[in-house]
């Protein structure tokens, strides 16, 4: 007769009794260091797979930060890489000059790129629009993530297009993709809460590809950290400013307290965007009298920006 | 002078996300109500024992190295 659980032995695998090092609470399993990887790993796969994300012939373009996310994704579609025929990745990380904090997670990046053997390009905000970050806000700080956010994804698409990329791969996960949600509703931005999850065209001839967005942060974090590649780099100085830090520390209190609330909260978006048409919401498509880009006015918001910024 | 008595619970020593470290006067506890004491949500952050990962559900105890990793980061 086997002996009776003790609250005192430690967590095992479901699928194999060795030590857990994760609880998925939504699959209502512990798994080992071993299979939580393949788990990570096969449910990336599978996405990319089923929303046909990579194609033969695509150039990727990864951004790469050098945080957990994109690092993270990087390990993934390089690992993937050899089951798509003509498939290229190349790492852009975007310089946006910020004193203190970008300078060590762009060395972070250069040394993941190196190890998985990945081509790494970097842009700056200082070449593209003749100013870094920390210039550009000055007087301003409390507006640093929405231009930081703005210029940033212009700074990506023109990385990608520089190394003449077919699409951009970004490592946003599911707590990321359920913050936008939520931040989208309280901005009352029904454009970009509808905007489409698989692959987004939306502001770019670009597409963007998210195959880390069903995962959930701490995921993320734990299959860096088994893999033994978690670093701990520095915060950003400017995140205490961003309407996404309170949506973060909220959204997260709610899913402990109330599991399955992000994974809730990607579902009735999705019901939202089934019943809506996206054309008749984001109104028709228009090009930017100063830069072409496509946007939904007569300015894209690069350029209003950039207009606000020099006055 | 007779032996002190043995303790019945012991110190643990947790290096916490900001590198501080703080001891706690506790026996064998999990995880989970570890981070509860410490008021931190266990989504926000990841454990390892002894340099390995550890669940919400894991026991710690003193002779443990207990390390809590911040994961949420802007950028």
């Amino acid at each position: 007769m086997g002996r009776k659980k003790s609250p005192v032995d430690p967590p095992v695998c479901s699928l194999c009794e060795a030590p857990a090092v994760m609880n998925q609470q939504y699959s209502r399993r512990s798994l080992c260091s071993t299979h939580f990887i393949n788990d990570v790993e096969e449910r990336v796969f599978q996405v990319i797979e089923k929303k046909k994300m990579i194609r033969a012939g695509d150039r990727i373009a990864v951004a790469l930060s050098g945080g957990k996310d994109s690092t993270a994704l990087l390990l993934l579609l390089a690992l993937h890489l050899p089951k798509w025929q003509d498939v290229s990745l190349i790492a852009v990380t975007v310089d946006e000059g910020i004193h203190g904090y970008r300078d060590e997670t762009i060395r972070a990046a250069e040394r993941v790129a190196e190890n998985v053997g990945v081509e790494h390009s970097v842009v700056s905000f200082q070449d593209l629009f003749s100013d870094n970050l920390d210039t550009l806000l000055k007087g301003r700080e409390e507006q640093a993530c929405t231009v930081c956010g703005i210029l940033r994804k212009k700074a990506l698409i023109e990385g990608a297009k520089k190394v003449r990329a077919t699409k951009i791969a970004t490592g946003h996960n599911l707590n990321d993709e359920a913050q936008s949600v939520l931040m989208n509703v309280l901005r009352g931005d029904l454009p970009r809460l509808v905007r489409n999850s698989g692959i987004d065209t939306a502001d770019s001839f670009l597409p963007r590809i998210k195959p880390l967005a069903e995962i959930p942060e701490k995921e993320v974090a734990s299959y860096l950290f088994v893999k033994g590649m978690f670093l701990l780099l520095p915060e950003c100085p400017y995140r205490g400013f961003a309407l996404r830090a309170d949506v973060r520390s909220m959204l997260s209190g709610l899913e402990h307290r109330n599991p399955g609330t992000m994974l809730r909260l990607m579902e009735s978006r999705k019901k939202i965007e089934k019943y809506l048409e996206w054309e008749k919401v984001s109104g028709p498509l228009h090009r930017c009298r100063q830069c072409g880009d496509p946007c939904s006015g007569d300015l894209c918001q690069v350029c209003r920006l950039l207009l606000s910024l020099a006055r | 002078m007779g032996c002190a008595p043995q303790p019945t619970h012991q110190d643990m020593k947790i290096i916490l996300p900001d590198q501080g470290t703080r001891v706690i006067e506790r026996g064998p506890v999990s995880v989970e109500k570890m981070l509860h004491e410490l008021r931190i949500n266990p989504l926000e952050v990841i454990v390892s024992r002894n340099g390995t990962l550890v669940p919400e559900n894991a026991v710690v105890g003193a002779d443990d190295e207990i390390r809590i990793i911040r994961i949420s980061h802007g950028g």
